[in-house]
């Protein structure tokens, strides 16, 4: 039990553990497969380079937390392109919304928008996820998600 | 969303990201999981060698604490890295491989298990021994139960052949892989049963505890 309890021993272990999502999670926020690519690197590599983890509760929160700090990096160094193949990988299904149109409103976000509307709506991530991988309170986080849900019906419309 | 396109190139993401933390100096042991005759083996090689062999899919904790002792959290999974081993294992199963070529990296262990170890790295293919005559080759007779302890704990067995050490009464003793596999190892190699029999130990209180490896 002690081992489910602990933060991961080596580098492997929090991979194994958590790489599928956070590359799900990356793939969704930039879009782009070379992106999220890029992304799930840096992340990891961070928490590498920031070792030891948090216990393993913390650890995906941790782990979003890093993600989404770098995802706003890379949107502030530059704007990216969007492929229409990528796209459909990006974009979640709802109806009577495309892929695209949905895929694109959300890359209209601004970065802190973005990356809860994702957490949120996309992950279904409960709210005390999303306030700590950005770094909020969960009031804040509401408000991120909400005021980015209306931007999105907004373009949808 | 096309979850078994994210799933490869998640692998392929994988293979980049260990790429550059072994760059930078950050992954310091690579391991894999191999198939086998007798099973799945998890095989890990650091700096030095090979650092470890374990009977399943998993490594087990003794190995594991071990290796962050002495190479830190840069353990990841890198099958570029245990490509070697896994041609010299996969040669060994199908009989083309008689001798392990590939360094093993013994760190964080004791230095009278070093010493047995190295005597058993020294055993040859198909021959077999006893925990006593081990304990002569290791430098001591009486030591043979101490002997047998440190052969149990033996972190790469296969490729250091704990496998070829059987009990003075020519029972098979024990294996950490089990039975099955230290027989199957055996036959392998000597294309027969051993005169003393494929049965597990019966009563020789000179022979080491069955958790031998």
């Amino acid at each position: 039990m002690e081992r489910v309890r602990s933060g991961a021993r080596t580098f492997g272990e929090l991979l194994e553990r958590h790489e599928r999502e956070i590359f799900a999670y990356a793939l969704r926020l930039t879009g782009r497969r070379e992106d999220a690519d890029d992304l799930y690197q840096e992340t990891f590599l961070a928490a590498f380079r920031a070792w030891p983890p948090p216990r393993r509760d913390h650890e995906r929160a941790w782990l979003y937390k890093i993600a989404t700090n770098k995802a706003i990096d890379r949107e502030r160094r530059r704007r990216p392109t969007v492929s229409v193949e990528d796209l459909r990988l990006a974009a979640p299904d709802r109806d009577g919304v495309t892929l695209i149109d949905l895929a694109s409103a959300i890359r209209t976000l601004p970065p802190g928008q973005r990356a809860a509307f994702v957490l949120r709506t996309v992950e279904g991530r409960p709210y005390r996820e999303v306030a700590l991988a950005l770094e909020c309170s969960e009031e804040a986080a509401r408000t991120r998600v909400s005021e980015a849900t209306k931007k999105v019906r907004a373009s949808l419309r | 969303m096309n979850t078994t396109l994210t799933h490869d190139h998640a692998a392929e993401a994988r293979e980049r990201l260990v790429h550059r933390a072994r760059r930078e100096g950050l992954a310091t042991v690579g391991y894999g999981v191999l198939d086998s005759p007798v099973g799945p083996l998890w095989v890990a090689v650091g700096p030095r060698g090979v650092a470890a062999v374990t009977f399943d899919r998993e490594p087990n904790e003794r190995d594991l604490r071990r290796i962050v002792a002495a190479y830190g959290p840069g353990v990841v999974p890198d099958p570029r890295r245990i490509g070697p081993v896994a041609r010299e294992l996969e040669r060994y199963f199908s009989g083309r491989l008689r001798a392990f070529e590939t360094p093993v990296d013994l760190s964080g262990i004791t230095a009278f298990q070093r010493r047995v170890l190295t005597a058993l790295a020294k055993i040859r293919y198909g021959e077999l021994t006893t925990y006593l005559a081990l304990a002569r080759r290791a430098g001591n007779e009486k030591a043979s139960r101490a002997v047998g302890g440190a052969v149990g704990s033996n972190p790469i067995p296969i490729v250091l052949p704990c496998h070829r050490v059987i009990a003075t009464d020519g029972t098979l003793g024990g294996y950490g892989g089990g039975l099955d596999a230290k027989r199957r190892l055996l036959t392998l190699e000597r294309g027969e049963t051993p005169a003393g029999g494929w049965s597990s130990r019966s009563g020789d209180t000179h022979s080491p505890p069955r958790s031998s490896a």
